[in-house]
């Protein structure tokens, strides 16, 4: 009785210390500098970024902070040049990326793609809403044209 | 008479010794202060509050070494902290005109957003900028 208890309490230990350390980062290959004046972070080769939404990668990162009960909290994230984002099974790409942390909107452009495992999408303009779960994908003009590539198996 | 002249002789020499001896006080005053502001200093575990554009920082390092009258060289293990953030690093120059601390060696730092590691950093204090090189890694505590 009492190994079960303990193997329980291990499993649960270990559990919350994954979850504890899920935690926010940001990864720069040359170098970060820090505006305090401005109230910005910008982050120059190989950049990586992680928050508990998604992870992103890209040539380079600006990020516009706010003070927010004695810390500092990114509100503007800016990504430049290869971006590539990691949100749940879902990947997307583009030339540029914009995410604003009050609507938690992920808005991409340039040659944009959205790879799931059933489909991959392209187009000009990719608008991904996180909390409601929408992607919107624009084409650059009325002639051009979105792509959708879909799996035999998909269902949706 | 020779016992008057030998007083004399003496009397002569003890002001003349005097005389040197206030003249080599004299001497030895005004170059003091000259010497004292060109010599360069180093004080071990050497601890300072410095007023700079960010406010006030705390300055301590192992070794502080006065290049000249405006570039500090902070030897070894060294700490800076003003109320944005806290800098540990090691082998810092500073200039004090110019408000700019920087160093090659390793760097971590800490402040309201999270914890940061570089291979070095220069602190632009008059532009409210730090310029953290190499590989850097930030973590976000939330």
């Amino acid at each position: 009785m009492s190994l079960s208890i303990k193997f329980l309490y291990l499993i649960f230990y270990f559990l919350f210390f994954s979850s504890a350390y899920s935690e926010s980062y940001v990864k720069a290959g040359e170098s970060l500098v820090w505006d305090s004046e401005n109230k910005r972070y910008t982050a120059n080769g190989n950049v990586e970024f992680k928050n508990d939404k998604f992870i992103a990668f890209a040539d380079k990162m600006i990020a516009n902070y706010i003070e927010e009960n004695n810390s500092e909290v990114f509100t503007v994230i800016e990504l430049f040049d290869n971006v590539i984002i990691e949100f749940k099974d879902e990947v997307f790409t583009g030339n540029y990326a914009i995410y604003t942390r009050d609507d938690n909107i992920i808005k991409l452009t340039g040659d944009v793609s959205i790879k799931s495992p059933t489909r991959i999408l392209t187009g000009y303009e990719l608008i991904a809403d996180i909390d409601n779960n929408k992607r919107i994908l624009n084409s650059a003009n009325d002639e051009a044209l979105v792509e959708v590539l879909l799996d035999n198996n998909a269902n949706n | 008479m020779i016992n008057l002249l030998n007083k004399k002789i003496i009397n002569s020499l003890i002001i003349i010794f005097l005389a040197i001896q206030i003249f080599i006080y004299i001497v030895n005053q005004k170059p003091l202060t000259q010497n004292f502001s060109q010599k360069s200093i180093t004080v071990e575990n050497f601890s300072t509050i410095v007023l700079s554009n960010s406010g006030i920082t705390k300055i301590s390092s192992e070794k502080l070494n006065r290049v000249d009258e405006n570039n500090i060289y902070l030897e070894g293990k060294s700490y800076m902290e003003n109320k944005e953030y806290k800098i540990y690093g090691g082998n810092i120059y500073i200039n004090i005109n110019e408000e700019v601390s920087k160093s090659d060696e390793d760097v971590k730092v800490i402040n309201d957003m999270g914890i940061l590691n570089a291979k070095g950093f220069e602190n632009q204090d008059h532009e409210g900028k730090i310029i953290f090189k190499g590989e850097v890694n930030f973590v976000i505590i939330d």
